[in-house]
């Protein structure tokens, strides 16, 4: 039974726990609790006899050890057309070194639940190593052979070129890649960080190369070794001690990185990326030089346009109009000049709009002041971030290595968010005026330039390239435009009989043969390919050089194939059945072409008309009667040599065929008549060589 | 570092032996590594909510976790990209907190990498803070659970933003075509359609989603006992309980959501086919072998298979295909592509093929590295397979985030969060036997379902 006095105590005791359980949900968010100092564990340095200095982060929470050995040997120090060379020698330094080959060393470091990776950025070649803490003496012996024995088997560096062109082909197929790299090239002009590894210099590289980069950069004087985790100084100098023992020496002098290009308006770089659903933007421009000490307001300023989610990219481009996934900026903190960037992938429609945005959101952090409390947001998120960017002992330790090779006082990790803390909205727009200027913006957009580049020069000044750089035509964008047909009277009669050749081996045959009839030209081919393909073509071409009909029957794979196509003035109506990668496929078409018009079967056949020399240049109309589309081809003479096939040996023109799927180099005899002794697209090991 | 201790008293014989295993099998040794156990306190709410408590000192930094038991296992057929949908509504404000503010409050009190994530059978939502702003991440929590707001307005924006997520990554990337589309249609459908559909959902679906659909899907879902709560890191315990209460302790609960069921059916028959990708510029192929749900007593074996077969540079496929006979760009295993699943999923494995080379070529030489598995591991592989496994799960308890991500895992998947300790012994059991016995079991030809991407990118 409960008494007036019991209960009275007891409503006592819940008042003074203060915990009722009816307590509601507050309506408005708790304040902060008071700030708690972020504890940075003891941090103990030494140098080892070598020169190289050795910083330890210590702490037992966990039984593991991370190592982080960097010198300054980045990608800025990669030799003119040698652009990849320092990356390489990173990646090869972990593949056998010591007396363990590649096998030997990712075993023992995979054994131990460990890992082993180097690389490069910009600036640095850094190699990582970590592992279960009673493996440590092991991490330290392997990255020690890495850096001071490492032996760059010829094997390795064969596997590691093929390994690097392969995955430069993988890089062109992801947008975002490209539109980093193309803008670091366009943004720095002939600096140092504009170059970036391409197949031709990668191609370049020896193990020659490889030893003369490590023989000069990869010294001990200058390197810092972080070691952090479950270990000791005294522990960690010995081990080192022991790990690098025999790697001595000083770096060669470093080389200049250079300045970015000066820009005096906006300009829209639009990198084709052909049937691209959706492309991505990348605005931007240089800033400064990494100790820098506006870099601090640029922090503050990012964050408020595009550094988190409640930033005004993200808010205005995603939440408001819903035209991306995500829209960001951020910039790049190197030790030469850096960049700033916002960006942001939409779908074709709404790129323009897109793009038109984030250049007023820039104009707008630039003239207007931040409103106070949009400000101090930003700037409290990332001085109140900064225990979580410092959470492990090994993010602690990568901190302090990045500032080190920035160049930035030791008090860096300390002092930052007093720093962050102290910056004001006037200073912070002071700033922006200084470095951020959208009306001097490097434009980077890789989508298809097809659907994009008309609606973008309403913007600014369009160029379009490929993602290596070179220039698309306008023609190859702008659909064909009328031609004059074919000159008949240069089409000899001809007999010509061509072998296939796969990967070097006879696969198949094709024989075409060019006669003249009352009423024009008749081009008949037949052409057969193992038991895979064999395909009869017929073509007609009336005596005023215009195209009547295309017939093709055919077997591939065995299921059938055929065209069928007739050509009046101005217009094609036919049907087609090829059979592609994803099996037979059927269109048919009843469409305008423009004048002149040539089928793509027909090709062959014109070229020996047109008027061959040295830089020769030509762009014809194409309909492509298997698929039903109008193209645009190029074909353009690159150079001159002597081919040899089973016909005999020719002088002949090298033509590149582009604008249609692949492109294809032809070879041209330089002399009359011309003929195609040899035909190779680009790619797939197949060539076609002239017998008789 | 503390040693392990002794189960038994030890004779000098024992002792002698111990010694002699130590410099015989250093990769033994090194098994008997493991984090000292999770302080756990784990307890429910009266109206359901389960919450666990994961105390840790180490830095001023705190993690929430909120994990809803809802996932894509729960959408029906023409109601895909459901769950993820629902997820981004999430973040649109509540009755006290408006549209954009929930974000706005979390960066501004220092939160970094906060997210929701969908996968089959779970809906999380995280905000790593610094600690003394766990009030917020609490309160944030505890304001959607009770209240989302679900206008017109927002719903239409957010259905915009999964079809442009949808675009970017799978419509516009290389081989995400079958990886996040396609590939799970190894499942046989018609016995498991809730494993047998992709995340992402259908363009069609997401256009045809109402807004009705959304308020029935957080009235059936979002409650708090068909949720869990944890909080790991630097907190007060007592302090901490006390505000759970007050946030969390009155929302009602809702009834019991209906049950997913799926009937796993294995080797329904060697089946293939060629997609076409005009993203990528390499071929690849991708081999989908059914497997067992996460609960499985074979699942420690496949997760060390996965990694004997298919990850790191020592792994047998990366010796083999990208190393010695240089067909393969790239070739990884993955058990389960998004996370642990509460149905049957797939031992993947990814191949690109190296520039120039058929991709007949490389399928051909993985099938021999499969074959070979008959021959069973060796003991080496497999102590490797496990350290590689101890490391993993020792570097999950590093941040407080990845650790209550972890808690949340075990807790959903094996039914309680203290497996996360008995994990480092059930692994460690597992025997050279036990890898070939699942390789013979579920890496059979009838038991899988290859992609093969037609790479046409020019």
């Amino acid at each position: 039974m409960i008494t007036a006095r019991t209960s009275t105590v007891l409503a006592l005791a819940l008042a003074l726990l203060g915990a009722p359980a009816a307590a509601q949900l507050p309506g408005t968010p708790p304040a902060p609790a008071p700030l708690k100092p972020t504890k940075l564990p003891p941090l103990r340095e030494a140098t080892l006899p070598n020169g190289m200095r050795l910083l330890v982060v210590e702490s037992h929470k966990l039984p593991t050890v991370a190592l982080t050995l960097a010198m300054r040997a980045g990608d800025f120090t990669d030799p003119a057309g040698k652009e990849g060379l320092a990356g390489m020698t990173a990646t090869l330094l972990t593949k056998g070194a010591g007396s363990r080959t590649a096998e030997q060393v990712s075993a023992a470091i995979e054994g131990a639940g460990g890992s082993l990776a180097a690389g490069t950025s910009a600036d640095a070649l850094t190699i990582n190593a970590s592992a279960l803490s009673d493996s440590t003496a092991l991490v330290f012996e392997l990255l020690g052979d890495a850096v001071a024995r490492p032996t760059f088997d010829q094997k390795e560096v064969d596997l590691a070129k093929t390994q690097t062109l392969s995955s430069l082909q993988l890089q062109n197929s992801q947008p975002a890649t490209v539109a980093n790299r193309v803008f670091n090239r366009e943004l720095y002009g002939e600096g140092a960080y504009a170059r970036s590894a391409t197949p031709a210099s990668v191609g370049s590289l020896s193990r020659d190369d490889v030893t003369r980069f490590y023989a000069s950069r990869v010294k001990p004087r200058g390197a810092l070794l972080v070691v952090s985790g479950d270990i000791d100084l005294a522990t960690a100098t010995r081990l080192a001690t022991s790990a690098f023992k025999g790697w001595t020496g000083t770096p060669a002098a470093l080389p200049a990185i250079g300045a970015p290009r000066p820009r005096t308006k906006n300009e829209i770089v639009l990198v084709h990326r052909p049937s691209s659903v959706q492309a991505n933007v990348v605005v931007g421009g240089p800033t400064f030089a990494g100790t820098d000490p506006r870099i601090y307001a640029l922090l503050v300023a990012n964050r408020v346009l595009g550094g988190g989610g409640s930033s005004r990219l993200f808010q205005v481009l995603r939440e408001q109009k819903s035209w991306t996934y995500g829209s960001y900026s951020s910039f790049t903190w190197n030790r030469g000049i850096g960049a700033f960037a916002a960006t942001v992938e939409a779908r074709n429609a709404v790129v323009d709009s897109a793009l038109v945005e984030m250049l007023a959101q820039l104009r707008r952090l630039r003239d207007e002041p931040v409103p106070a409390t949009e400000f101090a947001s930003a700037r409290d998120a990332i001085v109140g971030s900064f225990p979580l960017a410092i959470e492990t002992a090994q993010q602690l330790g990568s901190s302090i290595a990045r500032a080190r090779l920035l160049g930035l006082p030791d008090d860096y990790v300390r002092m930052y968010r007093t720093r962050v803390a102290a910056v004001t909205p006037a200073r912070a727009q002071a700033v922006v005026k200084q470095v951020i200027d959208p009306d001097k913006a490097l434009i980077v957009v890789v989508g298809d330039a097809t659907v994009l580049r008309d609606r973008l020069a309403k913007i600014a000044p369009v160029r379009v390239i490929r993602p290596d750089g070179t220039p698309v035509a306008d023609a190859e964008l702008a659909g064909p435009r009328p031609g004059t047909g074919i000159d008949v009277s240069k089409l000899v009669a001809a007999h010509d009989s061509f072998a296939v050749l796969v990967q070097g081996n006879p696969f198949g045959t094709s024989v075409r043969n060019v006669e003249r009839t009352a009423d024009g030209v008749k081009i008949t081919e037949h052409s057969v390919l193992g038991p895979i393909m064999s395909q009869n073509t017929e073509l007609l071409i009336g005596p005023d050089g215009a195209m009547r009909s295309v017939m093709q029957r055919g077997t591939v794979q065995g299921m059938e194939t055929k065209i069928d196509a007739a050509y009046t003035s101005g217009h094609v109506k036919g049907a087609a059945t090829t059979v592609g990668q994803a099996g037979p496929k059927s269109v048919s078409y009843d469409t305008s072409v423009v004048a002149g018009i040539i089928d793509d079967n027909a090709i062959s056949s014109v070229v020996p008309t047109l008027a061959w020399a040295p830089g020769a240049s030509f762009t014809l109309p194409v309909f492509a009667s298997g698929e039903g589309v109008a193209r645009s081809i190029t074909l353009k003479v690159t150079g001159k040599q002597s081919v040899t096939v089973p016909a005999g040996t020719f002088d002949s023109y090298v033509v590149e065929m582009t604008g249609g799927p692949v492109p294809v180099n032809l070879y041209v005899t330089a002399a009359q008549p011309y003929r195609i002794v040899r035909t190779v697209p680009v790619g797939p090991p197949i060539e076609i060589v002239l017998v008789k | 570092m503390a040693k392990p201790t002794p189960a038994r008293p030890r004779t000098p014989l024992r002792r002698a032996l111990a010694a002699a295993a130590l410099t015989a099998l250093p990769l033994t040794r090194l098994a008997a590594q493991k984090p000292a156990p999770l302080p756990l306190d784990i307890y429910t709410l009266p109206n359901g909510l389960q919450v666990i408590l994961a105390e840790d000192h180490a830095a001023p930094v705190v993690a929430v976790d909120v994990t809803y038991h809802v996932g894509s296992s729960n959408e029906s057929p023409g109601r895909t990209g459901f769950a993820h949908l629902f997820e981004h509504m999430m973040f649109q404000g509540s009755a006290h907190v408006k549209k954009g503010e929930h974000m706005s409050l979390l960066e501004a009190a220092g939160s970094a990498g906060y997210n929701g994530t969908t996968i089959e059978d779970r809906t999380n939502y995280y905000e790593p803070l610094p600690s003394n702003r766990l009030n917020l991440g609490l309160w944030l929590e505890a304001d959607r659970m009770r209240s989302l707001d679900i206008t017109d307005e927002s719903f239409n924006v957010q259905r915009e933003a999964v079809k442009e997520e949808r675009r970017l990554r799978v419509d516009n990337q290389p081989y995400t075509k079958v990886l996040f589309e396609e590939g799970y249609k190894a499942i046989d459908s018609a016995s498991c359609y809730p494993y047998s559909h992709s995340i992402i959902g259908s363009m069609a679906d997401l256009d045809a989603a109402k807004t009705a659909d959304v308020r029935q899907f957080f009235k059936l879902f979002y409650a708090p006992n068909n949720a869990t709560l944890v909080v790991a890191g630097d907190f007060q315990p007592a302090e901490t309980k006390k505000l759970i209460e007050q946030y969390f302790g009155d929302i009602p609960r809702a009834a019991t959501p209906p049950a997913v069921t799926c009937e796993a059916r294995f080797n329904a028959g060697a089946r293939r086919e060629t997609v076409r990708d005009t993203k990528a510029t390499l071929p690849a192929v991708m081999r989908y072998y059914t497997i067992p749900a996460y609960d499985s007593p074979d699942y420690p074996a496949l997760e060390l298979l996965g990694t004997i077969v298919g990850r790191g540079a020592s792994s047998r496929l990366y010796r083999s295909l990208a190393r010695e006979q240089k067909v393969a760009l790239s070739t990884q295993t993955f058990v389960n592509l998004f996370g642990p699943r509460r149905g049957p999923g797939a031992f993947v494995v990814f191949t690109i093929a190296n520039k120039g080379v058929a991709i007949d070529t490389v399928e051909a030489k993985l099938n021999d590295q499969i074959a070979q598995l008959a021959n069973g591991v060796s003991e080496e592989e497999l102590a490797k397979a496990k350290n590689a496994w101890r490391a993993s799960a020792i570097g999950e308890r590093s941040r407080a985030a990845t650790l209550a991500a972890a808690i949340q895992r075990a807790n959903l998947f094996l039914g309680d969060a203290k497996s996360l300790d008995a994990d480092f012994d059930r692994y460690a059991a597992v025997t050279t036997d036990d890898i070939k016995r699942v390789a013979a079991t579920y890496l059979r030809p009838e038991n899988s379902y290859t992609f093969i991407d037609s790479a046409e990118a020019k």
